[in-house]
């Protein structure tokens, strides 16, 4: 049986700001679910919400159809926005207390916590301090101190901040990795490349409301389809104007791209393209990521 | 060598949970084992133990911890060994006699007894001898049965000493005496006149009475409260304001309830504090045994026992308050403009308690103050001190303790939830009346 959680009709008013208005979406185990939206669109509050740690004006959290409680949140992991580590503790004792509040025994802790420190590689700073860690290391124990209870869902908010490439793939790897193991892995992030790379699906939120929700492929192909064509020996694309059901949305060095229309057939546009040239180049375009997000969020 | 079975004592617990702790490794138990090991993994009262149990070990490891502890012994030994050093060389006074008689040591007897001073007679073949044992310092000093008294150094009319009083007492005593003699008085004469008792002097204003072993102890007790409440109630406030400016707070509500975790501060900063009031206590009743100290005398012992009650009474009721204020904030500057309303009280009962004991009348607002939480952890002992409290008393101040310690546990938790995951400047309690913020 796979594991869901679900968010159904959140909604959370701050004063006169409304961080939450009626969201819903599920994020299923075995893939990584990259949680986007703007600043303010309401995601730490979305993800303080799974812990209990903001009260909601309306609407539940459930895992696994039950609405999540204390027993539940035990099995949970959580990274949040700003980090939160005792900074005079010692690396590995605050790991271990971390997996205790989390039910383990003192030595089912210390045996995840060695094999935590070991796997993101910071194993020698076991015995330091985790205020005299670097950024990128504390941000290692931050997430093992998420990982370190086994959890069954993850819910990690911002993760890759201000981390080096080398960090980034240290802990991507280790999302998708937890993911494949039959994981719920739901993560916000800004950095939209790395959420096409990482992810399986994606959730779009904005002020408060979900605008998009797919598989990166899905969002990727959906909306109306794109072509690049290119026509030896035509460079202005004159070929190209007065097609019905094509929009020339831009040329570029011989290089035309086109919108078409929903009931336009792509051969009437590879048959115009032949009969003014040997055509070189004839591809259907995915949109970025960050081409979804920007159309979805409409800034 | 009065130390030795304290020593033992002490020796023999170490050994036993240290061997308790070692069991635990090889699979076998024992109550003690199991106690340790709850006590160490702090599930004796689930994740409450947790928080606790990482408060205690924490506190104890830090450096700070350890440099008060070494003051606060050092404060303790000088406290019980320094009024024992004067009152030490008073008591073993050696007086050579020189021509003595039966007569002569029990006068020197009775004398000595009714200054407060023990004195070893010792027979002295003559002066010359007398005199060479007093300047090789063999000899506090000598009387001579021919009409003389020798000593070491000059007595100056100011000096108020045992040593010095009991001088002149003989001086004066034997002086009388021969005088008697001398006018022919009959033994029951000489009696009559020597025992002749001035005329009772009575002043119309109360005069300050000698301070009683059982004050002195009060007066140590009050202190002691005052500075461990303020070490370990800072450290309350600091803590959980600590834990919200590092934002581990919010890692920890993820899977523990606010009133877990600000409980389990509020237990574990308590329990390290009274670890270190027991073993000072301890140590200073051992150190007074030791040492001869009076501390350990008369109704002493039960001023310690109600100085230990009240600095737990104390801990209990201040540290849910400055607990809650520490959620409000998340700087150190914020802090401050906190404590100082929370210490106000704290301060007004050391003071006033100190003030009674110092003039040795419990005055009337010690005795009011005696039965309000926030002050009773010092003008109770006070009162105790003085002698002045029945057991009802302090059972009724106990129980107004405990009522409002729940009251405020209540109210306190009830703001630490609210405040302690707001953060972006200092929380106002107005703001938590209006509005759930969280």
């Amino acid at each position: 049986m796979t594991d869901l959680l679900e968010f159904d009709g959140l909604s959370r008013r701050f004063g006169t700001v409304t961080a939450l208005d009626d969201l819903s979406f599920s994020v299923p185990s075995g893939q990584v679910v990259g949680f986007l939206g703007p600043n303010g669109a309401g995601k730490t509050t979305t993800m303080r919400a799974v812990f209990g740690l903001t009260d909601l004006d309306a609407g539940s959290v459930r895992w696994n159809g039950v609405p999540v409680g204390a027993t539940q949140r035990r099995r949970f992991g959580y990274m949040p926005e700003e980090r939160g580590l005792y900074p005079n503790m010692l690396v590995a004792d605050e790991l271990e207390y971390l997996g205790r509040l989390h039910g383990m025994d003192t030595r089912s802790a210390a045996i995840a916590t060695k094999q935590w420190l070991e796997r993101l590689d910071v194993a020698n700073r076991s015995t330091s301090k985790v205020e005299t860690l670097s950024h990128g290391n504390q941000q290692r124990v931050q997430l093992a101190a998420a990982l370190v209870h086994d959890p069954e869902m993850l819910v990690l908010d911002e993760p890759l901040s201000g981390l080096d490439p080398t960090g980034i793939d240290a802990i991507g790897e280790v999302l998708v990795e937890q993911a494949r193991a039959g994981r719920c892995v739901l993560f916000s992030s800004h950095q939209l490349d790395l959420v096409e790379d990482l992810c399986g699906s994606v959730a779009i939120i904005d002020r408060g409301r979900l605008v998009a929700r797919g598989t990166v492929d899905e969002l990727a192909t959906s909306g109306a389809r794109r072509l690049a064509v290119r026509v030896e020996g035509d460079r202005q694309g004159s070929w190209a104007q007065g097609i019905s059901g094509v929009t020339v949305s831009q040329i570029d060095g011989g290089e035309v791209r086109l919108v078409l229309d929903d009931s336009t057939d792509s051969d009437v546009v590879l048959d115009a393209a032949r009969s003014a040239g040997r055509v070189t180049e004839f591809v259907f375009e995915r949109r970025r990521l960050s081409e979804v997000f920007r159309e979805a969020v409409g800034r | 060598m009065k130390a030795l079975p304290f020593i033992l004592a002490a020796v023999a617990v170490v050994l036993l949970v240290r061997f308790g702790l070692r069991r635990k490794g090889r699979g076998r138990s024992s109550p003690l084992a199991g106690l340790a090991r709850g006590l160490r993994g702090g599930r004796l009262l689930g994740d409450t133990g947790l928080v606790a149990g990482r408060e205690i070990r924490e506190r104890l490891r830090g450096r700070l911890f350890r440099v008060v502890t070494l003051i606060l012994f050092g404060v303790v030994t000088v406290a019980v060994v320094i009024p024992t050093i004067h009152t030490g060389t008073i008591t073993r006074q050696k007086v050579g006699v020189v021509a003595g008689s039966p007569a002569l040591d029990e006068e020197l007897q009775e004398l000595a007894t009714a200054v407060g001073l023990q004195v070893e007679l010792l027979r002295e073949p003559d002066l010359s001898v007398a005199r060479a044992a007093l300047s090789a310092d063999s000899l506090n000093m000598v009387v001579d049965g021919g009409g003389s008294i020798l000593v070491q150094n000059p007595i100056s009319d100011t000096d108020t000493s045992a040593g010095a009083r009991y001088v002149r007492a003989v001086a004066t005593t034997l002086g009388a005496q021969q005088a008697f003699d001398q006018a022919g008085l009959t033994p029951e004469q000489a009696a009559a006149v020597a025992e002749a008792k001035p005329w009772p002097v009575e002043s119309v204003h109360p005069g300050k009475k000698a301070t009683t072993t059982e004050e002195a102890t009060a007066l140590i007790g009050i202190v002691l409260i005052f500075i461990i409440l303020t070490q370990y109630l800072t450290w309350t406030l600091m803590g959980v304001m600590e834990e919200k400016a590092s934002r581990v707070v919010e890692v920890l509500l993820a899977t523990v309830r606010p009133v877990q975790l600000l409980a389990g501060k509020v237990v574990g900063i308590g329990v390290v504090a009274l670890l270190q009031a027991v073993s000072l206590v301890a140590f200073a009743l051992v150190l007074a045994k030791v040492v001869g100290s009076n501390l350990v005398h008369g109704a002493a012992p039960l001023v310690v026992a109600a100085t230990l009650v009240w600095l737990v009474l104390g801990y209990a009721f201040y540290s849910w308050l400055y607990a809650a204020a520490g959620s409000l904030a998340e700087r150190q500057d914020q802090v401050q403009s906190l404590a100082l309303p929370l210490s106000a009280p704290l301060i007004l009962g050391y003071i006033v308690s100190l003030t009674g004991v110092s003039s040795g009348n419990a005055s009337d607002l010690v005795k009011v103050l005696a039965y309000l939480p926030p002050t009773a952890p010092f003008a109770m002992p006070t009162l105790v001190g003085f002698g002045e409290a029945t057991w009802w008393q302090f059972l009724l101040s106990v129980v107004v303790s405990v009522a409002c310690t729940v009251l405020v546990a209540l109210v306190a938790a009830r703001v630490y939830r609210t405040a302690v995951l707001r953060t972006g400047g200092r929380v106002r309690l107005r703001d938590l009346a209006l509005t759930s913020t969280k």
